[in-house]
């Protein structure tokens, strides 16, 4: 079991909340091939194929404008069967029917694959930020927000979710060949709608933070630490290493505290 | 509560001789009517309301404070408090003539292993080269040495001056945010007793609605610097755009109209696949450091007519700022708190975790199509020079050389500017970038 793997199931509550609140949910079932998923698209997909930046006057719609709102993360599962191959999840308004527009933007991507470990954790974070890969499509450069851009062109040629999924599912599937099953949910109903997402995304935040800390301590560097030298020739050792006990009891004893609380 | 104040007659005259040199620069672009000449003078023109602003509080005792970039200048604004960046001087870089003989007075008072810039700003105090503030807001991140350096002055020729530091914490957490929201509030509550100005909260309001138009449109101009070629060459851009917004109009309407200026003229040259870089650009550098304020013209024009080279990003001129939320003032004192410690250049990167080191080289050389990263380890940088293994593996994993230089960025005279000159093309020749 991964770490995600429980996220993963309260991500299928969270869809479900949705649903029982009356928003419009759209499933679209995709190929699962990469060469049958980029087949048919109204753009092209693949490196620099996003025939460089959109400018404002040249924009169609907006999505995730800090604004309307933005959330997006991704989660990966050595178990395959815990995500649905091919399946796209749009809740809200597409992208042709909102000329004009700055949707808020939630964006979940999730991917399993049974030899998928956390040596592929960094690659599968850094792919997310697909940079020129989607013609039509720009994700600005702003760090910790998914805020992207539709163009006009794109839009013209028929630019929707299922095209913005289907080229994400074909990037990941090419830059990762473990992936066996890939998921994308997009959320563009309200900005109260990505509060529930935003609370997952936090702690998905933490463990993959986690797990960034541990690859780069197994290659001999401890990222929560400005030195970065060697733990065993630090002078500073004792005190990390009491700040870590520290941190350790008092977290354990807000953790009881809120027990006897909740009982 | 105002306290009066004997100025010293050098510090006066220090600036006002700085302002002079600054005019004379404004009177020789007035020269050139180009769009790009006008952008260079707007900024140019901040600096002199600055040197006036401060001159004007020095000279008719009125109470005025120094800070820093990292401690959003929005309350300041809000405040109406007159203020100088403590740094200013050394941040001025070439701008500023006598830095270099300022430099050998500092070495006198402080050897040379200490960052020049802390190096100079302490000098300037000690030598009676600083105006004298009602108060000091003190930078205790993200190095030892700017702790230091306040610690020196408190117990020298500022000993009667009022001085408080916020304490940084070392997470990036909900609980961080709240503790230097806190902080900030004890900051405010500091000022308004040394000079009597106070926070007005819809005042504050106002000022960070505006300050969210200048760093949307900071971001917005960013985008346009993706563009193969990059618009504009090494004497616009990034170094302007941060001054602008975090110093000298942060939160002021000025700012935002300067921005869209920019933006015009970006655009403009985008559209026409104008190239900043005369010749046209061959490599796209991330310099991921502050530019090398002292020998901008040695270096930069070089860079450019020999290999090309167009520095597309540097670490102050990257964009990670995310708006200020204005419903309340606890969210507007969480959300500047959140940029304070987190999202201004150097103190993002190099005060608490490294991530930041990582996730910065990755997003901009995706974003903006960097064929190199350079690290120029700033003699003073020693926090993230510890970490240049890390940003090697980084570029390794992402396929981009890396070249570490080991220069003082205030100070040519560190590493020669020949020795630059070949370390870069002994690297750009090496790795086959200068072949493009």
């Amino acid at each position: 079991m991964t770490l995600f793997d429980a996220y993963i199931k309260k991500l299928a509550d969270y869809q479900q909340e949705l649903r029982a609140k009356g928003r419009q949910v759209r499933e679209i079932y995709c190929p699962t091939e990469v060469s049958e998923l980029t087949e048919g698209l109204p753009v092209r997909v693949g490196s620099q194929d996003s025939g460089g930046i959109i400018l404002r006057g040249d924009t169609f719609l907006e999505l995730g404008n800090p604004e309307a709102g933005s959330c997006a993360f991704l989660m990966w599962t050595d178990k395959p069967p815990l995500i649905q191959d091919g399946k796209i999840t749009l809740i809200g308004p597409d992208i042709p029917e909102s000329p004009g527009a700055s949707l808020p933007f939630g964006q979940v991507l999730m991917v399993g694959g049974a030899g998928l470990g956390e040596g592929e954790h960094a690659l599968l974070e850094g792919n997310q930020f697909i940079a020129d890969q989607i013609e039509g499509y720009m994700i600005k450069s702003v760090s910790q927000l998914m805020w992207s851009r539709v163009s006009r062109d794109a839009a013209g040629k028929g630019f929707n979710f299922e095209t913005l999924g289907r080229a994400l599912m074909a990037i990941f599937k090419s830059a990762v060949p473990k992936i066996e099953a890939m998921e994308v949910i997009f959320v563009t109903s309200s900005k109260e709608d990505l509060q529930p997402l935003e609370n997952i995304d936090e702690q998905v935040r933490e463990i993959s933070h986690n797990i960034t800390r541990e690859i780069w301590q197994a290659k001999g560097y401890d990222i929560e630490c400005t030195l970065s030298w060697d733990c065993r020739s630090c002078e500073y050792k004792p005190v990390c290493d009491e700040i870590r006990e520290v941190v350790r009891v008092r977290k354990k004893k807000s953790k009881k505290t809120k027990t006897a609380a909740d009982s | 509560m105002t306290t009066k104040r004997k100025q010293p007659e050098k510090a006066l005259q220090l600036y006002r001789d700085d302002k002079a040199y600054m005019q004379m620069l404004m009177d020789g672009l007035s020269l050139d009517e180009s769009e790009e000449a006008e952008i260079n003078k707007g900024v140019i023109k901040a600096v002199l309301d600055k040197y006036d602003e401060v001159l004007d509080c020095a000279e008719n005792d009125k109470p005025f404070i120094t800070s820093w970039f990292a401690y959003a200048a929005e309350f300041f604004t809000a405040m109406g408090v007159p203020w100088f960046m403590f740094p200013q001087t050394a941040f001025l870089g070439i701008e500023a003539p006598h830095v270099t003989d300022d430099i050998d007075g500092a070495e006198r008072l402080l050897g040379s292993d200490f960052c020049t810039v802390l190096r100079l700003s302490l000098y300037y105090v000690e030598a009676e080269m600083s105006p004298t503030p009602s108060a000091c807001i003190a930078l205790l991140h993200p190095c030892d040495g700017t702790v230091m350096i306040h610690q020196a002055i408190k117990l020298g020729k500022w000993r009667d001056v009022p001085m408080f530091g916020a304490d940084p914490p070392y997470w990036e957490d909900e609980r961080s945010y709240e503790y230097y929201a806190r902080e900030l509030r004890r900051m405010v509550d500091f000022v308004t007793e040394h000079t009597g100005y106070t926070l007005d909260i819809d005042r504050l309001r106002e000022v960070c609605e505006e300050s969210n138009k200048e760093y949307a449109l900071w971001q917005e101009y960013n985008e346009l610097r993706r563009v193969v070629p990059c618009p504009h060459d090494w004497t616009i851009g990034p170094p302007q755009c941060f001054a602008m917004a975090t110093f000298y109009y942060p939160g002021k309407p000025g700012g935002a109209e300067w921005f869209k200026t920019l933006i015009a003229n970006a655009e403009k040259r985008v559209k026409a696949g104008v190239s900043g870089v005369l010749g046209g650009e061959k490599i796209r550098m991330l310099w991921f450091d502050i530019l090398p304020l002292m020998w901008q013209f040695d270096i930069q024009p070089w860079l450019e007519q020999e290999w090309g080279v167009s520095i597309v990003m540097n670490m102050f001129g990257f964009t990670p700022y995310e708006p200020i939320d204005t419903k309340n003032e606890d969210t507007m004192f969480r959300d500047l708190s959140k940029r304070s410690l987190t999202e201004y250049p150097m103190i993002r990167q190099a005060r608490g975790v490294a991530d930041h080191f990582l996730s910065d080289i990755e997003r901009i050389v995706k974003d903006y199509k960097i064929d190199c990263v350079v690290w120029p380890a700033h003699m003073g940088h020693k926090d993230g020079s510890a970490n240049t293994g890390m940003m090697r593996e980084k570029c390794r994993e992402l396929g981009v050389p890396y070249l570490h230089l080991g220069v003082d960025i205030f100070d040519k005279r560190y590493t020669s500017v020949d020795e630059v000159k070949d370390m870069f093309s002994k690297f750009f020749s090496s790795t086959g970038l200068g072949q493009k």
